[in-house]
């Protein structure tokens, strides 16, 4: 009974067993096998006594199927499958009936789905308990094959004892049909196809496949994730996690750390972080040489990125076989050898080799890679970004001179009559007339259209300074000769005005003021004086050097820069008489001027511009030219502004609105500035300089004090020569025309008036080449010679420029006689050179016969009829040489 | 083979002188022949024709135009075609005018006008001179107090006794006669009222009126008229004219009108028509007035100063020279934008006088201060038909009152003559 009771015990743990855990039912299965055998045969034989009840079961089984009672009638068998097991276990169930109730109910239902249809969860159960094998229903053994094979068979298969299995007895449709009726469990029923029986889906069953049609876990599991809790979030909680008491160590302090503190109070100890500190100390120390201090290596690398230096790449010198022009001969290899390694141009000797197989090692290899590297590191290190700027866009953009016209550029008429230097000119108001002083003691007077001399005066000395009377009701003009200054009437233009003017001056009551004597008194020209002109005759102690007159042409002012106090003296015409503003004298006196609106008097001295109030009497500006020695002046006639030329080749312009400083320093002359002189109406002033040149400059003064003047260098005029280092003396514009008049030690007054083509056509359209039209082209604004002197910088041969470059200085015409020893082809002298003799035109009238090339005789032969440029027709038809003979011959 | 591929051109020639027409049917000419080439085509056409040889040269138009430059490049120039039929009238070439005679003067010659067969010169000193066309002179006028700046004839028919006046920088202008038997002058009136130099005189077709500009800005009208003629005439004595001339007193005479506008002084005056005149100006401006309105008309605004003008009844037109080297063609008629209508450049110098041909409308000659006389025709506007030199100096004054003469004066105190062939 021991064996029987833990045989009971045995299976009620199996039993267990299997219902909590299915993982080790093999296990246990294997395990059990021999034990159950056992058992089995103890249980079967102590339980014979209640077949009853299984028997009943049987009765009921056999009227089902027959099959099922062939299962059942060979369920006695020990080593059958587990359908006999099954049959044995319930067997054993029915004995232990007793024992476990629940065993007993089951095992009644089993018997119960047996005989109609089978539940398989339990005997499932049953089934893989003994058999650890995954395959499927073993009581047909013909394996996984398709069941249609056996569909025309009467058997299913073989079980296992190679006994065919008989196909269970399938009803007709009818049969089928009732089932469907009558039976409330048809849906859940299935048929096996390796049995061909039915089998009745249980609950679980039906509800995991349920699951499983939708996705739900098959093993019926509530929940699959735990919901979850966030024990350890970053927000503070108030309360701890685990309810844990602190531990004793927390809060009793610990001995060894007050130990420590105490070392490190006392200096016993050091701290890690002061160890450190002293290892820092200890070490050399390093940086980094490419980094920038404060940016970022990413970034900066990123940014600004420097390639380190390139070597050069190898040339043809360094081949082993190099052309032999790059091999050294003796004297180049000396040479090398001789110089400084730093100089040489390259570092070794070339060298040829038959084959690249004969090229030995490189022996200087490990000091150029060196090299190489002290290159590196010798590199800059810093980008240093280029100024990329068009030097012309730093240059202030002024206008083209061609939007400034009218302004004088060139010579239109030559006044030819003085022998010496011309030292002073004046246009009288209207412009009709001209007056000159020449160092050959006349003074003379020229009709301006024609450059005719209407009077010559002779005069006892030199005139260094004339000045017409700016009133055109006043026919008088100053001319200071030496030390007189002379009030001359030239008898020129109006007849009423002159009569007018000689009345006014008779009826001058002269008085004479009581207390002061007068600094100088006038003297009244009478008889032959009186009738070349002369109307008074002022005596100064000094040599005058300068004259003006007020804008209303009653007084005037001279200069005596060596008269100390008595250096400026002003006049008046009306009173006859003469006052001295100055009682102190502020330095050397150059010019002085009237203000042309206001009672101001400009006085310039050598460095210094003083404007007085005349009303006041009191000085009310000074201005700082900045120069060395002022040598004239000249007021705008709106009398703000100023123009000041100097010794020192300065020209400068005084906004006296803006600064007693310079507004503009115009450095262009070469040499000493004679004179400056505005245009009364035209926005033009020029300068007269011993370089020769009178340069003429726009000068827009904008009646808005916002806008600043607009000065603009126009047009440089040559023409005088330079005699004895004189240059031009004088310039003076015309009162209405925007003409310019200069006076030059050459004993000629150059007048300048326009010559300009409103509309400059092409060169390119010339039929002819450029250069035969010559100076036309040129003064036509076809060509443009540059003002700068160079002639290399001409964009045309210079034989295009013709007689122009030699007028302006750039071609230098020799006066010896010999073609040949001109430098430039001859070509390029052009008519100038036939007009002093240098080449000949030939009189006879074939162009053949000429030695040079045509184009060579530029305008003359055109002229002349020689170049045909209007007409081809043939030379020999021209009259004009006949003519040019008959006039030679009447010269 | 190369004559082929030489570009040829279809010409049809044709010509206004009957005694050198040719057929009308065009020809082929090669693009680049000259007026040489054209011409010498042209008299082999005639030549023909008949037995007798003709070489005549020939100029050739094209659209009014002269041909200076090959065909071709004519054609490019004016934008025509090479591959049309191009018209080309011909006309027998201007012979070039002929150096005469070259009168010497005491001074600087500022004025010159012909008439017929007698030539009237101012002078800088202050005289006024007749001459012969011959080159002969008649007589040297005193009587000015300073340098003559201009004159004019008011009769040009051939009475013996000739009226001419002559304006001076003494702001007077004197009415002179002449006989030309007794070859003596009288001084039959003083204009005064000037206020400058009368820089410019002009009668006008009635020889009733004459009118002068002066540097003064004003446009004076004066009486033409010479009594001292109606006295003449009644006496018939010459003796007794001499006797009462110098007896009476030279009469002074008063302007009828004064006109003032221009800014600056008064360059030239032109008559338009009986009550028309034209004044060009220093202001760089040309006026037309209305002597019945008195007042100005229109004006013309220049860029430069203008130094001479002449208007021409023939085709209505006006030259002016200027203070730059151009000689510009305008049209007083037109008032749109484009007032210039030509521009000859050619003198080197400004042009001081400028004078319109009196027989041919296409005509004129202007003196420049480059001591060159040009004849110009209008359908040549490139260059000058001939430029005439022998002057030394400045030309001051042209004139072509004289159809077959071109008269030149300038401040090298010669008077050049030129002649003139049709």
């Amino acid at each position: 009974m021991g064996a029987e009771i833990t045989t009971l015990g045995q299976v009620g743990y199996r039993i267990n067993q299997y219902l909590k855990m299915d993982l080790f039912h093999d296990k246990s299965a294997s395990e059990s096998d021999e034990d159950t055998t056992d058992s089995e045969e103890s249980v079967y034989s102590g339980l014979e006594e209640e077949p009853d009840t299984s028997d009943d079961e049987e009765e009921k089984n056999d009227d089902k199927s027959d099959s099922e009672d062939e299962d059942n009638s060979e369920s006695d068998n020990e080593e059958s499958d587990k359908e006999n097991e099954i049959d044995n276990n319930t067997d054993d169930k029915d004995v232990n009936e007793e024992d476990t109730n629940t065993v007993n109910v089951a095992a009644k239902n089993k018997y119960n789905d047996k005989n109609n249809t089978r539940t398989t969860s339990q005997t499932v159960d049953d089934e893989y308990y003994h058999d650890s094998s995954d395959e499927e229903d073993i009581r047909n053994t013909v394996g996984n094959i398709p069941m249609e094979w056996y569909r025309d068979y009467p058997h299913i298969g073989y079980d296992v004892e190679g006994r065919k299995l008989i196909k269970p007895k399938k009803g007709d449709e009818l049969d089928e049909f009732l089932q469907r009726m009558d039976n409330p469990d048809y849906w859940q029923t299935v048929t096996n196809k390796m049995t061909g029986q039915n089998v009745l889906l249980t609950k679980e069953d039906v509800s995991l496949i349920e699951g499983l049609m939708l996705q739900r876990t098959p093993g019926g599991a509530k929940e699959t994730y735990e919901p979850w809790i966030d024990f350890f979030t970053h927000e503070t909680m108030i309360h701890p996690v685990t309810n844990r008491p602190a531990d004793k160590r927390s809060f009793i302090p610990s001995k060894y750390v007050g130990q420590m503190v105490h070392a490190i109070k006392m200096g016993w100890m050091k701290r890690s972080t002061d160890k450190k500190e002293k290892v820092d100390d200890d070490e050399p120390k390093y940086f980094m040489l490419w980094k920038d201090d404060e940016e970022n290596e990413a970034t900066r690398r990123y940014r600004a990125n420097i390639p380190a230096p390139k070597a050069a790449l190898p040339g043809h010198v360094e081949s082993y076989n190099p052309p032999p022009e790059y091999l050294f001969t003796k004297e180049e290899e000396e040479a090398w050898l001789a110089q400084e390694p730093e100089e040489r141009k390259i570092n070794f000797i070339p060298k040829k080799y038959d084959s690249l197989r004969l090229v030995p090692a490189y022996s200087r290899f490990v000091k150029e890679r060196f090299e190489r590297c002290l290159d590196l590191y010798l590199c800059p290190r810093q980008q240093q970004t280029r100024m990329n700027i068009n030097p012309e866009d730093l240059i202030p953009r002024l206008p083209k001179p061609k939007d400034l016209q009218p302004f004088p550029t060139q010579q239109a008429i030559i006044y030819k009559g003085h022998t010496d230097i011309v030292r002073c000119i004046s246009a009288d108001p209207t412009g009709q007339w001209l007056a000159s002083g020449c160092d050959d003691e006349t003074v003379k007077f020229w009709e301006v259209l024609t450059g005719r001399c209407m009077k010559t005066l002779k005069v006892s000395g030199t005139p260094r300074c004339i000045a017409w009377n700016p009133n055109p009701a006043i026919c008088l003009c100053l001319v200071a000769v030496d030390q007189n200054l002379l009030v001359l009437n030239p008898g020129l233009g109006d007849k009423v005005l002159i009569s007018n003017t000689d009345s006014m001056i008779q009826n001058i009551e002269t008085t004479e003021s009581a207390g002061k004597s007068p600094p100088l008194n006038w003297t009244v020209c009478e008889d032959e004086q009186y009738d070349e002109g002369y109307r008074f005759i002022l005596s100064h102690p000094k040599e005058i050097t300068h004259v003006s007159w007020h804008g209303k042409g009653d007084y005037f002012a001279s200069v005596m820069p060596k008269a100390d106090s008595k250096a400026v003296l002003i006049h008046q015409l009306s009173k006859q008489r003469s006052q001295n503003p100055f009682s102190k004298p502020k330095g050397l006196v150059q010019c002085v001027y009237f203000h042309p609106v206001r009672p101001f008097l400009f006085v310039a001295t050598q460095r210094y511009i003083r404007v007085y109030n005349l009303l006041k009497q009191e000085l009310t500006k000074k201005l700082m030219t900045s120069c060395r020695w002022v040598s004239s002046m000249s007021i705008h006639s709106g009398g703000d502004n100023l123009v000041i030329g100097s010794y020192d080749c300065k020209l400068t312009w005084f906004d006296l609105d803006l600064s007693t400083k310079p507004y503009q320093t115009l450095r262009h002359h070469k040499k000493a500035i004679r004179q400056v002189s505005f245009h009364k109406r035209y926005p033009l002033f020029a300068s007269a300089s011993d370089d020769g040149t009178v340069i003429v400059c726009h000068g827009m003064v904008y009646n808005d004090l916002l806008q600043n003047p607009l000065i603009v260098p126009v047009k440089v005029l040559h023409g005088h020569k330079i005699t004895k280092d004189l240059g031009v003396i004088d310039c003076e514009f015309h009162p209405t025309q925007p003409w310019v008049f200069s006076s030059g030690a050459d004993g000629t007054i150059r007048f300048r008036g326009l010559l300009e083509v409103p509309q400059p056509t092409d060169v390119s359209s010339l039929t002819l080449p450029a250069s035969c039209y010559g100076t036309c082209c040129i003064s036509r604004g076809l060509l443009e010679v540059p003002q700068p002197t160079d002639v290399s910088t001409l964009t045309l041969p210079a034989s295009c420029y013709g007689t122009c470059c030699i007028s302006r200085g750039l071609l230098e015409v020799p006066q010896p006689t010999d073609v040949s020893s001109l430098t430039l082809p001859a070509s390029c002298y052009g008519t100038c050179c036939i007009s002093r003799g240098l080449l000949e035109v030939p009189q006879p009238t074939d162009v053949s016969s000429l030695t040079l090339p045509a184009s060579c005789y530029g305008t003359c032969c055109i002229s002349r009829g020689l170049l045909e440029v209007p007409q081809p027709t043939d030379v020999s038809t021209l009259p004009f040489l006949l003519f040019i003979m008959v006039h030679a011959a009447a010269a | 083979m190369e004559t082929n591929n030489i570009p040829h051109v279809q010409a049809r020639f044709f010509t206004k002188q009957p005694q050198f027409s040719v057929p009308s049917a065009p020809f082929s000419v090669q693009a680049q022949v000259g007026t040489c080439d054209l011409s010498s085509l042209i008299n082999s056409l005639l030549n023909e024709g008949d037995g007798e040889k003709t070489n005549v040269d020939f100029d050739f138009l094209i659209d009014g135009e002269f041909l200076r430059l090959n065909l071709d490049k004519h054609l490019e120039n004016k934008g025509i075609s090479t591959e049309s039929l191009v018209d080309i009238e011909y006309i027998e070439k201007q012979q070039a005018p002929e150096p005469e005679d070259s009168l010497v003067h005491d001074d600087w010659v500022s004025c010159v006008q012909g008439c017929k067969d007698c030539i009237l010169s101012g002078c800088y000193d202050n005289t006024v001179r007749l001459w012969s066309v011959n080159g002969s002179p008649f007589l040297t006028i005193p009587g000015h107090s300073a340098p003559v700046k201009c004159v004019q004839w008011i009769t040009d028919d051939d009475s013996t006794v000739k009226t001419f006046m002559s304006g001076s920088h003494d702001q007077t202008i004197h009415i002179w006669q002449w006989d030309c038997e007794s070859n003596s002058v009288d001084c039959v009136a003083a204009c005064r009222g000037h206020a400058g130099s009368v820089d410019c005189i002009n009668v006008d077709h009635t020889k009733q009126r004459f009118c002068s500009g002066s540097w003064d800005k004003m446009l004076k009208l004066w009486s033409a008229e010479c009594e001292a003629v109606e006295d003449e005439d009644e006496d018939g004595d010459i003796p007794h004219k001499r006797r009462k001339t110098s007896r009476r007193k030279v009469q002074t005479r008063v302007p009828i009108l004064t006109l003032s506008g221009h800014n600056e002084g008064i360059s030239a005056v032109e008559w338009i028509d009986t009550n028309q005149i034209c004044t060009s100006s220093w202001d760089h401006t040309i006026k037309t007035w209305d002597l019945e309105q008195a007042e100005e008309i229109s004006s013309l605004q220049g860029s430069k100063v203008f130094l001479d003008m002449s208007y021409s009844p023939l085709n209505r037109q006006i030259v002016t020279g200027s203070s730059d080297r151009h000689v510009r063609l305008w049209d007083p008629r037109s008032s749109d934008g484009a007032l210039v209508k030509s521009i000859y450049t050619s003198h080197t110098g400004w042009v001081s006088s400028v004078c319109w041909s009196k027989t041919n409308e296409f005509l004129f000659i202007s003196g420049s201060y480059d001591s060159v006389m040009k004849l110009w025709d209008t359908r040549s506007p490139k260059a000058p038909l001939y430029n005439m030199t022998g002057h030394d100096e400045k030309i001051l004054a042209v004139d072509w009152s004289i159809p077959s003469s071109l008269l030149s004066g300038g401040a090298d105190n010669h008077l050049k003559i030129f002649q003139y062939k049709e």
